[in-house]
């Protein structure tokens, strides 16, 4: 995807485009902020729940209590600010990047593509000289201006956004999307109260122009929006496509926004130049026409080379494991799968003693918030954490050695509901893996 | 070579379309033409909505009427007349319980007319009152002390109130001669819950009034939307009657002990009855009672008549497996425990088919949270 020549690597461009980017992520940011923190989802999602499914081999990160919790997202707020501002950069971008992605590291339910492509990005601009120009950095220390940045640092923001699109757009090649338009034949009609569109959103071949166009453009809108020519109209259809979803799925949040500023990294520098001539800050541009070198440069080579690699071959991790990908989830997070599935669960635990004479069903509503229950119930690696969680939990009430068995039915993108896992197996004695579960049926097994 | 591209994907899109419009065409438009929800709400408003609310106010006025009579003249010939008209009153409110939500919720109607102990709640707990418990502990010194407030929103509150309350005052063991005792105040305690639960019926039949124009007119599948607020409540009746109604009581999440006092409306001894107006209430609600345009209307214009007959048909069963476990549930729990359990089965499976299936297919969303896609 990237040819990598030293010298087009290191060639000096405009750092425009990487002041008008980080300006941007920090207030975008900012607000995403401050509206998790206007809606109450601190407290619902990160001070309410007793049980979080932390990431395995992440179980050391636990959330703070409410005080702490509030003091976090305080320091997201305000960094995300310093980064726009680009006051102390460096140590707010490192202070974003580590609070935010602890924040994203305590509960798996929360799991979003864009708040990974956040944290992602949060890692690359701590890198990034993002502020050697209208920051009040260069004001402070005006001898540190630069108006030419080697072509990698740009360069590699753009690479993180192609991978967005394109491995979303790859991951839409399969048959449910194209050749049954779902779940897009399910969501859209649930949507006829938008306005004008909304009586043809029942319509099956708006499913399939919903589904096809979706998937032309993440494979294909990185490469219009590279070339010179083409780019403006790219844009114009990132614009389009991206506001449609807003309004079509408000559910998802963000990302539409996240997309929409990130893809102007794509624009040229004299562009960038032009743009960020508005802003009323001709101290913090004024100067020497100077290019910023890096010290260290193999060391940081070395890691740009290593994240690019990982990049480009996470996403392809479910090759590694048998059957559906959308039904076993395994290798699902981390590789840009948005909006690709309807599914839904409905999960019953039992917990026996190790005799199996005694019996206890769960009542998941005891430790789970709704959102938990719903993501665990579609999810074999929650399941598994939240069966570990029961044994602990009962072992605590008295009963020895307990053994937790799961009854669980899972509906896929329209499929009648069926068993999701083997009802026998004692969950409490499964450990965590890489491996594939067998203790998933294989989805095609009728009920 | 981009130029052949893009025209080549315009081909591919506009033969897709072009296939599907004509396919459509040729099923014969009905099928895809969409459905009208906002008849559906109305239909939902004003056939099944509001008359069972107005209902539930009849009830309880006539119920009042007789607690007075009772309260001036306590006999059992007076007691057995409220009797028969608090069964009335609450098998009506069975029939409304699944509307909790815009008037019902702002009011907590359930909390405070028939709490069921929370479903987050651990029905295990040592020594606490959970499920349908009576709490004769407060209610008695509140009338000793005279000093309570029914409007406090906490579990001591919603015990002492409402129908677990109503049925320890007026159909509670000894509970005429009780009246003997410090009259004054307990005449007083037993008015003021009935006058409590009038007052707050009262409020959310007028208020759906106005709720009525929200209701009908907004038809989202979000949280907190008419039709994500009916499928949700639903699934949250279904396991009010897989937990406290049913299942906790049955032993099911303590290894086989039974709580039989813990069963909803314990000294009426009508618990099975309730269920099973519960289930008919909902099965009401699921097929909109056969007008043509129930969520099964909804789910048929989506193609989903299969699912639509199966949930039917999964009531049907639950109804059936209901009716045969005779009440007092207190005494079947113990006595016929493969007939609560046959029900038990059913219920669940019904409850997995609404939690699944009908809520993917309706496309309604359980949190206000952000979601790229399950």
């Amino acid at each position: 995807m990237m040819v990598i020549n030293r010298q087009a690597w290191e060639k000096p461009v405009s750092i425009a485009p990487l002041i008008t980017f980080r300006i941007a992520f920090g207030l975008l940011m900012f607000f995403s902020t401050l509206r998790f923190w206007w809606r109450g989802w601190v407290d619902t999602v990160y001070v309410s729940p007793s049980f979080h499914f932390t990431y395995w081999g992440f179980d050391w990160v636990q959330p703070l209590g409410k005080p702490g919790m509030y003091l976090i997202f305080s320091i997201i707020a305000l960094s995300a600010l310093m980064i726009a501002a680009g006051l102390f950069y460096r140590l707010a971008a490192v202070l974003f990047f580590i609070c935010f992605t602890y924040v994203e590291l305590i509960d798996v339910t929360t799991y979003l593509n864009h708040y990974y492509f956040i944290s992602l990005v949060a890692f690359l601009m701590i890198w990034l000289p993002a502020s050697r120009l209208y920051s009040i950095d260069v004001l402070l220390k005006p001898g540190s201006k630069r108006q030419y940045v080697p072509a990698w640092t740009v360069g590699v923001l753009r690479f993180q956004i192609a991978v967005v699109y394109f491995f979303a757009g790859l991951a839409k090649l399969n048959t449910d999307w194209l050749i049954n338009a779902q779940p897009m034949k399910t969501w859209l009609p649930a949507k006829s109260h938008i306005p004008f569109v909304g009586e043809w959103l029942y319509k099956e071949w708006v499913a399939y122009l919903f589904s096809w166009f979706g998937a032309v453009y993440d494979l294909f809108i990185v490469f219009f929006l590279l070339n010179k020519r083409t780019r403006i109209w790219a844009y114009c259809f990132v614009l389009i496509f991206h506001i449609a979803t807003a309004i079509f799925f408000p559910g998802i949040g963000l990302f539409p926004y996240v997309m929409i500023v990130s893809s102007l990294i794509f624009f040229s520098g004299t562009f960038h130049e032009r743009l960020l001539s508005l802003l009323p800050a001709k101290k913090m541009s004024d100067g020497l026409s100077a290019t910023y070198t890096f010290t260290r440069k193999k060391w940081l080579y070395g890691i740009m080379i290593v994240y690019v690699f990982l990049q480009c071959i996470i996403p392809f991790r479910f090759l590694l494991y048998p059957d559906l990908l959308f039904w076993n989830e395994e290798g699902y997070r981390f590789s840009w799968r948005v909006m690709l599935m309807e599914k839904a669960g409905a999960a019953y635990f039992t917990v026996k003693d190790k005799t199996g004479k005694q019996y206890y069903e769960v009542n998941n509503a005891e430790f789970l918030t709704p959102l938990q229950e719903k993501m665990m119930s579609t999810q074999p690696d929650m399941i598994l954490k939240y069966a570990h969680f029961l044994a602990n939990t009962y072992e605590k009430r008295g009963i020895a050695q307990p053994q937790v068995f799961g009854e669980v039915y899972v509906t896929l993108n329209g499929a009648g509901s069926r068993l999701f896992i083997d009802s026998s197996v004692n969950l409490a004695a499964q450990s965590f893996s890489w491996k594939h579960y067998n203790w998933i049926l294989p989805y095609k097994t009728k009920k | 070579m981009k130029r052949s591209f893009v025209l080549g994907t315009l081909i591919v899109l506009a033969l897709t379309a072009g296939t599907y419009c004509s396919k459509s065409g040729n099923d014969g438009g009905d099928k895809d033409s969409g459905y009208d929800k906002e008849a559906m709400l109305t239909n939902y408003a004003d056939q099944i909505i509001l008359p069972a609310y107005t209902s539930l106010q009849e009830k309880v006025n006539s119920f009042q009427a007789l607690a007075n009579t009772f309260l001036d003249t306590r006999n059992t010939t007076n007691q057995q007349a409220l009797l028969d008209a608090y069964k009335q009153l609450h098998l009506q409110y069975a029939r409304v319980e699944a509307y909790n939500f815009g008037p019902a919720a702002a009011a907590a109607l359930d909390v405070y007319v028939n709490f069921n102990g929370g479903l987050d709640y651990n029905f295990n707990t040592n020594g606490e009152l959970t499920g349908f418990s009576i709490d004769s502990t407060t209610i008695e010194s509140n009338i000793s002390s005279g000093n309570y407030n029914l409007s406090l929103y906490v579990r001591s509150s919603f015990y002492a109130q409402g129908f677990a309350a109503i049925n320890y005052i007026f159909f509670g063991t000894n509970a005429i001669a009780k009246f003997d005792n410090n009259t004054t105040n307990r005449v007083k305690y037993a008015k003021d819950i009935v006058t409590r639960l009038k007052t707050l019926v009262d409020k959310v039949n007028s208020d759906w009034t106005a709720y009525r124009t929200d209701f009908i007119s907004n038809t989202k599948t979000n949280v907190g939307s008419p039709i994500g607020n009916m499928i949700n409540n639903l699934a949250y009746s279904l396991d009010v009657l897989k937990g406290p109604r049913i299942g906790w009581p049955f032993g099911k999440q303590s290894n086989g002990i039974v709580f039989p006092t813990k069963v909803e409306a314990y000294f009426a001894g009508n618990s099975s009855a309730l269920a099973q107006e519960s289930i008919r209430s909902l099965k009401k609600i699921f097929t909109g009672n056969g007008s043509g345009k129930g969520i099964t209307d909804y789910l048929k214009s989506l193609k989903k008549e299969d699912l639509a007959n199966q949930v039917t048909a999964q009531f049907d069963a639950v109804i059936t497996k209901l009716e045969a476990v005779p009440d007092p549930l207190s005494a079947t729990l113990t006595a016929q425990p493969a007939k609560v359990e046959e029900a038990y089965k059913e219920i669940q499976k019904l409850l997995t088919l609404i939690k699944t299936d009908v809520a993917s297919a309706t496309g309604v969303q359980i949190t206000f949270m952000d979601n790229d896609g399950d």
